[in-house]
């Protein structure tokens, strides 16, 4: 994931994770929160746009910050933030609609070979409503990632 | 070579801890895709992992 990221910071159990997205419509800050769903290990991912005003999150609303590749790339560093902590667990991402989920399935398409060498990548087809290994070009509505590699070294040393 | 410089080139996170993030972590800022999620997980269970 050798790509633009913005700097992000976390709290200490490395569940919540916040950064800047700097773009067209000026400075947006981004939340991205794993919430453990109630079932075994399974955490879903969670991101939207925060508001100090209201103290509110919007997941429903397509920025377009002008920066959507940069975003993608940030939030997937904090999925490699989250399992380096919680290596056991199962990240389930799905969009709050079918725009935002599109995004992710763009997000994990361009960086598909990267990601694969460090998660296993299962989409739930929309045709069929079954889970398989992710594919390019196919429509799904949710995600699961699960860590393989967990010792990652810095690429600048390979 | 820059904090953010490390990060682009890298896999590896470079993490700053906030304090104040502290607020939110265990509410529920996402109930709707929540809700979603237990749905689909209800309905399709998981994949096969390969281990």
């Amino acid at each position: 994931m050798n790509k633009p990221k913005y700097l992000y910071k976390s709290e200490d159990e490395f569940k919540v994770y916040s950064f800047y997205s700097e773009g067209i419509k000026g400075v947006i800050k981004k939340l991205v929160v794993f919430s453990h769903t109630g079932e075994n290990n399974i955490y879903n991912l969670g991101f939207g746009d925060y508001d100090p005003k209201t103290e509110q999150i919007d997941d429903e609303t397509i920025t377009n910050n002008g920066d959507s590749l940069k975003v993608l790339a940030t939030v997937a560093s904090t999925v490699y933030a989250f399992t380096e902590k919680y290596p056991d667990a199962l990240v389930f991402a799905t969009g709050s609609n079918g725009i935002r989920t599109r995004l992710y399935r763009m997000g994990i398409a361009n960086n598909l070979e990267d990601i694969k060498e460090d998660f296993e990548v299962y989409g739930l087809r929309v045709d069929n409503n079954i889970w398989e290994e992710f594919c390019i070009g196919i429509d799904y509505e949710a995600f699961i990632v699960k860590r393989k590699n967990i010792n990652l070294q810095n690429d600048n040393a390979r | 070579m820059t904090t953010l410089d490390k990060l682009n080139n890298s896999k590896l996170p470079i993490i700053v801890i906030d304090k104040n993030l502290e607020q939110f972590r265990d509410k529920e800022l996402f109930p709707k895709k929540m809700e979603k999620a237990k749905e689909i997980l209800k309905k399709s269970g998981l994949p096969k992992f390969k281990k």
